[in-house]
């Protein structure tokens, strides 16, 4: 409809500081609301990776201690309560091999400290899955005086910490997402009826020789629904870019917990194609609030 | 083609009552002028033939619909059949006597080529084919109602409402104005005109309704002004 898309674009250019506004709004506010969409989807991987995988690790006191070090009579009657109990669901004994394989890879950036590390001087720990989480401390408490044993590390707390400061995180950014959404709503929906109020003599004329309403609708839905888009597509490139900035700072930084929280590619484009839809139902839920009122009958 | 029965009309609640119970009939071809003094209803009457009212009570029948009963989207079409004149032109100022014309027809769809076609016909009728492609402002009173005639015309209503149509212009292009309007008539189309201009209905000698108060005080034939 060649009339229509001229009167949308007519209208736009008319009030293009309160396009521009709107169209501002809605890409700040989607952009929030992918960001969170992202947080969300990278936190429930994380927690998938972080709950399935080790609760709790028993270290055994490596040698350069104030008390001497773990004998390997004392090692392996810890792997023997291991494996008698029946909340263990598995656990692995990592060696000196291994510790410092792992070390080197966590203190890659830092040389000087890696040149004085020896495989001696690391705990050698196990690494104990359980049947049911709750019970870690429960069995924790058992291994933390048990001689030869240097300190037991709670993973489950470190995750619910991890939990409770992404659960405020979201919240804060999808509260702030719903406040710019709204305001978006009602930005689009001024920018329609001052549309509509610059127009109001071609409507009343329109009405008159019994133009339908939506004939006289379509131009002002269309130019909130460009509205809602052009913001939502500035949103999916910025959901775009946090993606891969993400995946740039988690491996820049080596943070290997994070790791898990990578999203997939997969996951950003389906969060680019939410945030498009929700842009096109913002602009379009506007602008047929927006009419509504100005063009009955 | 237009048939009002018992139909009372008030505003604000039932506090102005501007029809009370009135019942006309006007056949198809018909002119009709609608005389009376200021608030009696004259323009309310052509409001709710037209469909931007409803009536408190009665039914209201406009070329075979009642209006009353008539679903919302069907609304604009039964316009398509009704053309409207006023007082004030409501001409675009921004279009041309062209495009004033052409608008009428675009909005509710008409083709390009039809549009080509009858608006430079109807520009004929009017008198204005040589003004086609001046703006409101640069025309006359006169020639501003004419494009609004031609405006309300275009798309050959079976029905022409004029609401003073000549109230803002001086008696000789009034006189021109109302025979535009019997020209029109005389195609066939039913036209209803509310006007105060006594010398013009006591010329046209055509049939005459008369309000007061929002009641039908007189209806005539081949009536005149008279003093109501
Ligand atoms: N929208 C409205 N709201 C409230 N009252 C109204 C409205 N429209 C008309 N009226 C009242 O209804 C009565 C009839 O008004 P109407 O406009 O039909 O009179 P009229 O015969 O056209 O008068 P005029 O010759 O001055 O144009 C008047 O008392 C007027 O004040
Ligand atoms: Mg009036």
């Amino acid at each position: 409809m060649p009339y229509a898309v001229k009167e949308m674009a007519s209208n736009l250019w008319r009030n293009r500081l309160m396009t521009l506004a709107a169209v501002l709004t809605v890409a700040v506010s989607l952009s929030l609301v992918g960001a969170a969409l992202l947080l969300n989807q990278g936190v429930s991987r994380a927690v998938g990776k972080w709950r399935g995988g080790v609760e709790l690790i028993v270290y055994m006191t490596p040698a350069g201690q104030p008390y001497p070090a773990a004998t390997p009579a004392q090692i392996r009657a810890v792997r023997d309560q291991l494996s008698r109990d029946p909340e263990v669901k598995s656990f692995r004994y990592v060696g000196p091999a291994q510790s410092y394989r792992e070390a080197k890879q966590y203190f890659s950036s830092q040389p000087d400290l890696l040149k004085v590390l020896k495989p001696d001087d690391l705990p050698t720990s196990f690494r104990i899955v359980l049947r049911h989480a709750d019970q870690a401390a429960a069995l924790g408490r058992r291994f933390e005086h048990q001689p030869g044993v240097y300190r037991v590390l709670y993973n489950r707390q470190a995750v619910d910490a991890m939990l409770r400061v992404t659960d405020v995180m979201q919240i804060v950014i999808a509260a702030l997402a719903v406040v710019l959404l709204l305001s978006a709503l009602v930005l689009i929906l001024n920018a329609i009826r001052v549309a509509i109020f610059a127009r109001r003599r071609e409507v009343a004329v329109m009405k008159l020789v019994g133009a339908t309403n939506w004939f006289i609708r379509v131009p002002f839905m269309l130019e909130g629904l460009v509205q809602g888009l052009v913001g939502a597509l500035v949103a999916a490139g910025a959901v775009f870019g946090m993606g891969h900035l993400v995946s740039y700072l988690i491996a820049h930084f080596q943070a290997n917990l994070f790791r898990y929280a990578l999203v997939t590619g997969h996951q950003v484009a389906l969060t680019v194609a939410a945030v498009i839809v929700l842009g096109a139902v913002i602009g379009t839920g506007a602008s047929a609030l927006g009419v509504r009122r100005f063009l009955e009958v | 083609m237009i048939e009002l029965q018992n139909v009372t009309k008030t505003y604000n609640h039932g506090a102005v009552i501007a029809l009370r119970n009135c019942s006309v009939s006007i056949a198809k071809g018909e002119f009709v002028f609608l005389v009376g003094p200021t608030g009696s209803g004259k323009s309310t009457l052509l409001r709710l033939v037209l469909r931007e009212e409803l009536p408190d009570q009665g039914t209201i029948w406009v070329a075979g619909k009642n209006v009353c009963q008539l679903s919302r989207w069907k609304v604009p079409y039964l316009r398509r059949n009704i053309g409207c004149v006023f007082q004030d032109f409501r001409l675009l100022p921004t279009k041309t006597v062209f495009e004033n014309v052409a608008f009428a027809l675009e909005v509710i769809g008409r083709p390009r080529h039809v549009i080509a076609a009858q608006v430079p016909q109807i520009l004929d009728l009017v008198g204005l084919a040589r003004r086609r492609d001046a703006l409101p402002h640069q025309l006359s009173g006169g020639e501003q109602q004419r494009v609004a005639i031609a405006r309300a015309f275009v798309n050959r209503p079976l029905i022409l409402l004029a609401d003073e149509p000549t109230g803002n212009l001086d008696p000789d292009t009034s006189e021109d104005i109302t025979r535009l309007l019997d020209r029109i008539n005389r195609t066939g189309t039913t036209v209803v005109m509310a006007t105060h201009n006594a010398s013009i209905v006591d010329r046209m000698r055509r049939r005459v309704v008369a309000l007061d108060q929002g009641r039908i005080m007189r209806d005539e034939a081949r009536g005149v002004y008279g003093h109501v």
